[in-house]
């Protein structure tokens, strides 16, 4: 589903929160935003190493496991992405946090891999809704006039 | 190479990752790493050239796999990381101890 609003244009999916969704969620938003010349591809990297991070955590620790819904919605606006991401799970017991955990650790890294990679990362949990909002801003890349 | 292709090239044993690295296969690549170890010299390269995606699962699965690998009295390196995986791997501060070569050839040159 896609809809346009001032100078934004939204792209909306939605199902189970199973491994199975997160490659066609990560082909949602590469081809999403392959649509918008004006995203520098270094901001589209760091969006969805952010977004795949949060995603795979809905799947990973989402309860009851396997019966999760989640609605995904991706904005390109002038300057900004933005994903929501929300999911019927229960609310989460503990949400990781903190700093990056140590080198030789071998999970952890999730949260403060998207932190580092956005501008914006909030969780909220409102009427029995988990929800992620991810922001990444960036400076649109402008095409050069061609040489008469 | 395909992904998951496991070669052994000698002293040294070349595994080839998937495009993408993530939590949906990353207990895989550290199987086949456990694996590897118990069964060849421990020496490994993780193909990364087919790459284009890694998240901190694929990360953890490659953290293990160093450690099972110096272990059992060997390493593991990355050959052929692309902007992403570089990426990560600097965010994380796993650029310290898994050490990343430019390509295959690069990363086997000393063994």
């Amino acid at each position: 589903m896609t809809g346009e609003a001032g100078g934004s244009t939204s792209y909306v999916a939605s199902g189970l929160a199973v491994p199975e969704q997160l490659d066609q969620l990560h082909e949602l938003l590469r081809s999403a935003v392959a649509q918008h010349a004006a995203v520098p591809a270094e901001a589209l990297m760091m969006f969805e190493t952010a977004v795949m991070e949060i995603a795979g955590n809905v799947v990973e620790h989402g309860q009851p496991r396997g019966q999760v819904l989640w609605r995904f919605e991706l904005t390109v606006g002038q300057g900004s992405l933005t994903a929501l991401l929300s999911d019927s799970g229960e609310e989460y017991e503990s949400l990781v946090d903190g700093d990056m955990p140590d080198e030789w650790a071998e999970s952890g890294r999730g949260i403060p891999l998207a932190a580092a990679t956005l501008h914006e990362l909030k969780f909220r949990r409102r009427a029995g809704v988990n929800q992620w909002r991810m922001v990444r801003n960036y400076e649109p890349v402008t095409s050069e006039p061609t040489a008469p | 190479m395909a992904e998951w292709d496991t070669v052994v090239e000698g002293a040294h044993v070349v595994v080839t990752a998937p495009a993408r690295l993530t939590l949906t296969n990353a207990s895989r690549l550290k199987g086949l790493v456990d694996q590897t170890v118990r069964d060849h010299p421990p020496r490994v390269v993780i193909d990364l050239s087919g790459t284009e995606f890694v998240d901190s699962s694929g990360l953890g699965a490659l953290v293990g796999g160093l450690k099972s690998a110096r272990q059992a009295g060997g390493d593991l390196r990355l050959a052929g990381a692309g902007d992403q995986v570089r990426m990560v791997l600097g965010l994380t501060n796993l650029d310290r101890v898994l050490r990343s070569y430019d390509d295959l050839a690069a990363a086997v040159g000393d063994w």
